[in-house]
């Protein structure tokens, strides 16, 4: 292989892609869609604000003032903070024409019985919505709470009474370590793993786009034999896959970046954060998995893309390996329950499913060392048997114009070469 | 030499290409691959070129491999095309630079070039933008920007309108005459006995005719001579058939007769021989009835 000719063909392929206007237009698409959103949220913000308020009133009755009622003794002086929230009548006709004149959005009969039952009665005019709205609603509950408890104990005890507790995860791995703790092990056993393997295919997609754009446009205009007749085919795919892959990935980090920098950098704070909670070893690995699954992928498409007599048929060729780089998606859910699960571990020992499947399990959960070992073997044993096999097809397949070849074509090409 | 075939076998399946072909192409030279359509020609200089691998036999090329000695040959192939979109200086300078050139002495080497065939001031311009004729040129000019000892020419003057295959004609006799080793491969007889010191008619993959073109040419030369004289006598001896064309007269010779007895014989009977010369075979003539004996 002659690198200093890989080398010419990856900078030529690059530089030519990335002035041509359907990549630029690809590429804006999503900080254009992001500007729009901006200016569009900027623009009616005030008015979304209003609409967001009418929705909630709408649909959570409880959330506007309420009548009280009280009978137990227990609510009959209600507490300076609740108020403006909260206003007492002294029996049920009262609270029941209050409700009428939609001066309170409900009222609250509270029992001379409740320390015993609970029961409080919940008046609203024309549905019984409401009833449901008061009895999960937080604020609701913490005004029963405060007032129950208020100079009876301690106001920490009482306000720990009011919201009993605050959910933080910690996520331990097989041998007892803490893999991370609070809002960011959702970060790195969901968000993460779903993320680096959406970029991985990502980028086959947009790379293997443009390779088969660029190698279809080069044997329509018959430019290819004067190529095979400089370089070795196998140089051509590698530097054609070295150059595409380039430019795809300058397009993902573009739309990615263009994201966070919308986002307030949010995006961008959230996954630095988020790396660097998660363990060096799966770093390392998914960025090995990442390489070795592009390489594989970007191959068998060149070789078997090259194949197709049009644009149109290549994509539809090259299409099948599209779909094993998204199954695992397809019992993502499964994974995200249980990583380690027989299909995922069978799906990891495949090597067209082995990238995307290892990098979504691994920071999941503690894999098996026998799982990464052997998928890291396939994938190295995968990727020269795929270099050979795709140099041949690609060797074979410029030469052909106008037909596509059948499968036993296919196959005498393997086995014979030409 | 500069090109050794020895034994080259292509086959497609059951077809077989290339059958069993030997030749070879000496230094300097301009060497005439002919040949009726799928005689095999293309895939002689596609194994030449490295683009396909033979099943048996090979070619070296400046004894090396067709793999190793791709960067010192040229190719300009029948089916031709160039990137449409690209600037025509820099298809020039990435073409080259696939061949080992530093991009420096391409660059150089382009301008030089693109002047030659009167395209330098199209350097900067998108090769979409050129005529057919222009694209044709700077074709030709790509498969000789990174300075090939070695050119295959595959069907170099397919399409060209009469102008521009004079443009290309005296081309590639300039390059000739810088010592490059030329194989030209074409259909077009004419064009190839203008051209050529040396030739191989292939037919079904298998040589048919290989040597100098003069040596050929005598080889298949009728037994006529032309003559142009006010008037030829009756019963001339060793003349079998006499007929008039154009103004002169085509003596059609017994078998065994010299030419030279003839013009004796017309000199001592008193006629005043204006012109004698023994009729020539134009190539095609060769060609057709070297091919129609190896098909019978």
């Amino acid at each position: 292989m002659d690198w200093r000719k890989v080398w010419v063909i990856a900078c030529h392929e690059y530089l030519v892609n990335v002035k041509r206007a359907g990549f630029i237009i690809m590429t804006a698409i999503v900080p254009v869609l992001g500007i729009l959103a901006l200016v569009f949220a900027a623009f009616f913000s005030g008015e979304a604000r209003k609409l967001g308020a009418s929705i909630e009133k709408m649909l959570d009755p409880s959330a506007g003032l309420l009548g009280v009622v009280d009978r137990s003794g227990y609510f009959s002086q209600i507490l300076p903070e609740y108020r403006d929230r909260f206003r007492p009548y002294q029996d049920e006709a009262e609270a029941e024409q209050a409700v009428m004149a939609e001066e309170v959005a409900m009222a609250l009969i509270i029992g001379d019985d409740y320390l015993e039952t609970g029961r409080v009665v919940v008046i609203s005019k024309s549905s019984g919505f409401g009833s449901a709205a008061v009895s999960d609603s937080q604020s609701v509950r913490k005004f029963f709470v405060d007032h129950l408890l208020a100079g009876r104990v301690e106001p920490a005890l009482q306000k720990r009474a009011a919201d009993p507790l605050k959910v933080q995860s910690r996520v331990l791995s097989s041998t007892g370590q803490r893999q991370g703790e609070g809002p960011w092990s959702f970060v790195f056993t969901f968000i993460v793993p779903y993320f680096m393997a959406i970029f991985l295919v990502m980028t086959i997609f947009v790379s293997s786009g443009y390779l088969l754009q660029s190698v279809t446009e080069e044997k329509e205009s018959r430019v290819i034999e004067i190529l095979v007749s400089s370089v070795r085919p196998i140089e051509l795919m590698a530097g054609k896959i070295a150059g595409l892959g380039g430019l795809g990935l300058t397009q993902v980090l573009i739309w990615i970046l263009s994201v966070a920098g919308f986002s307030g950098g949010a995006v961008a704070f959230l996954a630095i954060a988020g790396a660097s909670l998660i363990p060096a070893h799966v770093l390392i690995l998914g960025v090995v998995y990442y390489v070795l699954g592009f390489i594989l992928y970007a191959t068998l498409m060149a070789g078997v893309g090259v194949l197709g007599a049009t644009a149109q048929e290549s994509q539809q060729l090259a299409g099948i390996f599209s779909l094993f780089a998204a199954l695992p998606y397809m019992v993502g859910s499964f994974i995200f329950a249980n990583p380690n699960i027989t299909i995922a571990r069978v799906l990891s020992f495949f090597p067209l499913t082995a990238p995307t499947m290892m990098m979504m399990r691994l920071p999941l959960a503690e894999v098996p060392w026998i799982d990464v070992a052997g998928s890291i073997v396939i994938l190295l044993l995968s990727i020269p048997a795929a270099l050979w096999a795709g140099a041949r097809l690609f060797r074979v397949g410029v030469l052909i114009y106008g037909k596509r070849p059948t499968l036993k074509e296919i196959w005498l090409i393997l086995r014979r070469g030409s | 030499m500069v090109i050794n075939v020895r034994n080259l076998t292509k086959r497609y399946g059951d077809i077989v290409a290339v059958d069993n072909l030997s030749f070879t192409v000496e230094r300097g030279e301009l060497f005439g691959l002919l040949g009726p359509n799928g005689a095999g020609k293309t895939t002689t200089i596609r194994i030449g070129m490295d683009i396909l691998h033979p099943d048996a036999g090979e070619i070296t090329i400046l004894g090396q491999s067709p793999a190793r000695a791709k960067r010192f040959a040229g190719y300009l192939p029948e089916e031709r095309g160039l990137y449409r979109n690209l600037k025509v200086l820099d298809t020039l300078i990435y073409l080259a630079e696939l061949k080992g050139t530093p991009a420096a002495l391409a660059r150089e080497r382009a301008r030089y070039l693109l002047e030659r065939v009167q395209l330098e001031e199209w350097a900067d311009r998108k090769v979409k933008e050129l005529s057919q004729g222009m694209q044709q040129r700077l074709q030709f000019v790509a498969s000789l920007v990174h300075d090939p000892e070695v050119l295959f020419l595959d069907e170099p003057f397919k399409g060209l309108d009469p102008l521009n295959v004079e443009r290309i004609k005296s081309l590639i006799a300039e390059i000739h005459q810088q010592g490059k080793t030329i194989v030209l491969s074409s259909h077009q007889m004419n064009l190839v006995e203008a051209l050529c010191d040396r030739i191989l008619l292939i037919n079904r993959g298998r040589a048919v005719l290989y040597g100098p073109l003069a040596e050929i040419k005598r080889a298949y030369a009728p037994n006529t001579v032309r003559v142009r004289a006010s008037s030829i006598p009756p019963a001339l001896p060793g003349v079998a058939d006499v007929e008039c064309e154009d103004g002169a007269f085509n003596l059609h010779l017994a078998e065994g007769t010299n030419p030279q007895a003839v013009l004796k014989a017309l000199v001592e009977l008193g006629v005043e021989v204006q012109a004698f010369e023994v009729a020539p075979v134009p190539l095609e003539d060769i060609f057709v009835a070297a091919v129609s004996r190896e098909e019978v």
